[in-house]
């Protein structure tokens, strides 16, 4: 047994899982979100399992690091951030209908780090630049920010969707199956609110690894302006609803403009522009 | 006079509200994301080759390539902080006045219109009420503080007063953050240098403009040396340093990356490194008389050659030159004439340029080493920064997840029964309103089991 085995699992399971979460919201059947639940946290033990046991390779390999070092690695752990943060959300609040977008996200993450030619999935030896203790710090609470935002993108779309049928206080179908409008606007809040803690969290490890490396806190290098951008975003967020009162549409749109940020600071950056996070890319 | 005021009064609403707010931090994302379209730094004769001369001329003059050093960048964030220093200016007097305001006025009617409020009825007189209520309460709440009141009892309890004061703790920290920056940008420098095995130095070349600073101390790199892994992936950059003070060396230690030296507030980090040429084993066959001579040549030294009243010099080296290999530029000094060199190309012994003047040329040896590339920094705002930092996270922990919950208390006997008390409770809180309801709930159900008497 080997972790990519128990990755590859994995993989499946969240596609599983987003059918059947999918499915239970269609057919409006709650036994099928329950069996969605039960694959999704199935998995999440699978692949934390299957994080642990790379971890440990990587040290039976002599390189011995923490599995957060390149592309791949990431990839896996954004999956693992977002099924985490959202089982976790589910069992506060007791809603499943939600999980159709967070188990996609984690299945697509998982397929693009597994199937994709462009991401390496070799356990690699760190270069001299990662090789620190915030490299654990930095990347954890980057991910964990990035995947409460993925969730609240989930929330806000959900919303939007709900939205269109405003009219009718009542709606019928699927969409009647939801939660209320106003109570998918809460969720929405209180996943950014933490996506927010924990990327101003990511942003502040960053720049005090940054400031024990390269002698600067802030170079604005790309992927560092790309965080500060989903950053302000987001702080433009939080007081347009606290202080302005905006809340429903404007603030899911605004979500999924941030989450639109996060995802070019994730992918963008790598691809598109250069930096000093190179190393990402492989 | 009446217009100017009026004008004034506009500004200062103006910068005092919050959409200036939201909207400036959307402007600053946007400018931020022109910012990394463009590689920054880049040069104009490089913007030229790649856009043209009058596209680069709009460029250059936006600053689109030094975009974050622009003035009208920094004009964006200083008026975020005046928007924030006015906006703090106006809500701090209403939080006081929020804090300092006490009810004295509380009745039945008026905490009937709470949205949380619940009506209790206690058989028992209020006098044995009393103590146990503000007991129960006082533990499982916040410490009661009762009114003065003549007819009946009234109170109140809060907790999580402080939470207000949160989000002025964040705003501070932005500024203390920015305090820092500029800091470090007028007291502080930024440089590099490249020291060579063995070689000492004091001199830093600034990283903005060409000019140099001098430390008041030397620093020596005793040894540079790089490791790979079995993949040919550089393992680690290895500097050891000794620092040098008034001529006596202070203390030693080996720098790497992630792992900087700090003295005398400046901080050395690694960087980068490259090859040099330490000595260079070399065949001079002078092709008029057919003698050949084997020099030694100590990098950038003049070494005569035997015999003839000529000098010669290793000027410079490259690793690899023209992707022709290794090669040497080397200089020949004869008496009133000007100097003459040629690039050898040490790895093409047989290259037919390899000569100078009659001089057939041979590098038959090189003896390489190390130079070392040091990040040089000085920046006495670091620190305020990182207070910033940590005063940020907790201000944004602590106002997303605390909040500021009071109760109000009523209770007077109950109209005609002597034997029973109504109670009023009524609950507020300013966030996170489904944590609070689910305390109030329960707190509410304890006063009435608690106060009531036991029945057997």
């Amino acid at each position: 047994m080997d972790s990519s085995l128990l990755l590859s699992i994995t993989t499946f399971a969240y596609l599983l899982c987003a059918l059947l979460y999918l499915s239970g919201v269609l057919f409006r059947y709650r036994p099928l979100l329950i069996f969605g639940s039960v694959v999704a946290a199935f998995a999440l033990v699978i692949q934390t399992s299957g994080i642990l046991l790379r971890w440990r390779e990587s040290y039976q390999l002599g390189y011995g690091h923490a599995p957060l070092s390149n592309l791949y690695e990431s990839l896996v752990f954004a999956a693992w951030a977002i099924m985490l943060i959202y089982l976790i959300f589910e069992l506060r609040t007791k809603q499943r209908v939600l999980g159709v977008f967070p188990a996609l996200f984690a299945f697509l993450a998982m397929a693009y780090a597994s199937f994709s030619t462009q991401v390496d999935s070799k356990i690699q030896p760190l270069v001299p630049a990662l090789k620190s203790n915030w490299l654990i710090a930095h990347v954890v609470t980057c991910f964990l920010g990035y995947a409460a935002f993925t969730v609240s993108c989930g929330i806000s779309i959900l919303y939007l969707l709900k939205k269109t049928q405003s009219d009718n206080p009542h709606p019928k179908g699927v969409l009647g199956f939801l939660p209320a409008a106003r109570q998918l606007d809460q969720f929405n809040y209180q996943m950014i609110v933490f996506g927010f803690l924990w990327l101003s969290l990511g942003i502040i490890t960053g720049s005090i690894w940054a400031n024990s490396a390269w002698g600067t806190y802030w170079s604005w290098d790309p992927k560092e302006t790309w965080s500060f951008i989903t950053w302000l975003v987001y702080a433009a967020l939080l007081h347009a609803r606290n202080m302005q009162g905006w809340r429903g549409p404007r603030v899911a749109w605004l979500s999924v403009t941030g989450f639109a940020c996060v995802l070019f600071t994730y992918f963008g950056v790598n691809f598109l522009l250069s930096g000093l996070h190179s190393y990402a890319t492989k | 006079m009446q217009q100017k005021k009026g004008f004034l009064d506009l500004l200062i609403q103006t910068l005092s509200s919050m959409r200036l707010t939201v909207f400036l931090f959307l402007t600053l994302a946007v400018c931020s994301i022109a910012g990394t379209l463009l590689p920054q730094g880049t040069s104009l004769e490089e913007l030229e080759r790649h856009f043209g001369p009058s596209l680069s001329w709009w460029i250059e003059i936006i600053g689109l390539n030094d975009l974050y050093r622009t003035g009208w960048f920094r004009a964006i964030l200083l008026l975020l902080c005046v928007n924030l220093i006015i906006c703090t200016l106006q809500r701090l007097p209403k939080t006081l006045k929020l804090l300092q305001h006490r009810d004295e006025q509380i009745s039945p009617e008026k905490l009937e219109k709470f949205n949380y409020h619940t009506e209790i009825t206690i058989h028992r007189p209020l006098d044995a009420t009393r103590t146990q209520l503000t007991e129960i309460i006082s533990k499982a709440f916040a410490p009661v503080q009762p009114l003065s009141s003549s007819d009946a009892f009234r109170a109140v309890a809060e907790k999580g007063r402080w939470t207000r004061w949160m989000v002025y703790v964040i705003h501070f920290s932005v500024l203390v953050i920015l305090l820092g920056a500029l800091l470090g940008s007028v007291f502080g420098f930024k440089g590099f240098m490249n020291l060579a095995e063995g070689e000492s130095s004091d001199e830093v070349m600034l990283a903005k403009g060409k000019n140099a600073i001098v430390l008041p101390f030397q620093i020596r790199c005793d040894d540079f040396d790089v490791s790979f892994y079995d993949t040919g992936a550089p393992k680690e950059y290895r500097s050891d340093l000794t620092i040098i003070d008034k001529g006596q060396e202070v203390f030693k230690q080996s720098i790497r990356v992630n792992d900087p030296l700090s003295y005398d507030g400046v901080t050395f980090y690694q960087a980068s490194y490259g090859s040099i040429l330490k000595r260079a084993k070399v065949e001079l066959q002078d092709r008029d008389t057919g003698t050949t001579h084997q020099l030694t040549l100590p990098y950038r030294e003049v070494v005569p050659v035997p015999g003839t009243r000529d000098e010669i010099e290793v000027m410079q080296y490259q690793e690899n030159f023209s992707n022709f290999g290794q090669a040497a530029a080397i200089v020949l000094m004869r008496e009133g004439q000007e100097p003459v060199g040629s690039w050898i190309l040490i790895d093409k012994p047989e290259f037919h340029g390899n000569r100078i003047q009659n001089y057939r040329v041979k590098v038959s040896d090189v003896e390489r080493g190390h130079y070392t590339g040091l990040q040089v920094k000085r920046d006495p705002g670091v620190w305020f920064v990182y207070i910033g930092f940590i005063v940020m996270l907790t201000g944004i922990g602590m106002t997303f997840y605390t909040s500021h919950r009071k109760l109000w208390v009523w209770a007077s006997p109950s109209k005609g029964k002597s034997n029973a008390t109504t109670v009023f409770v009524a609950g507020r809180t300013n966030k996170n309103s489904l944590a609070f309801e689910q305390e109030f709930n329960h707190l509410c159900a304890r006063l009435q089991n608690d106060l009531n008497p036991k029945q057997h």
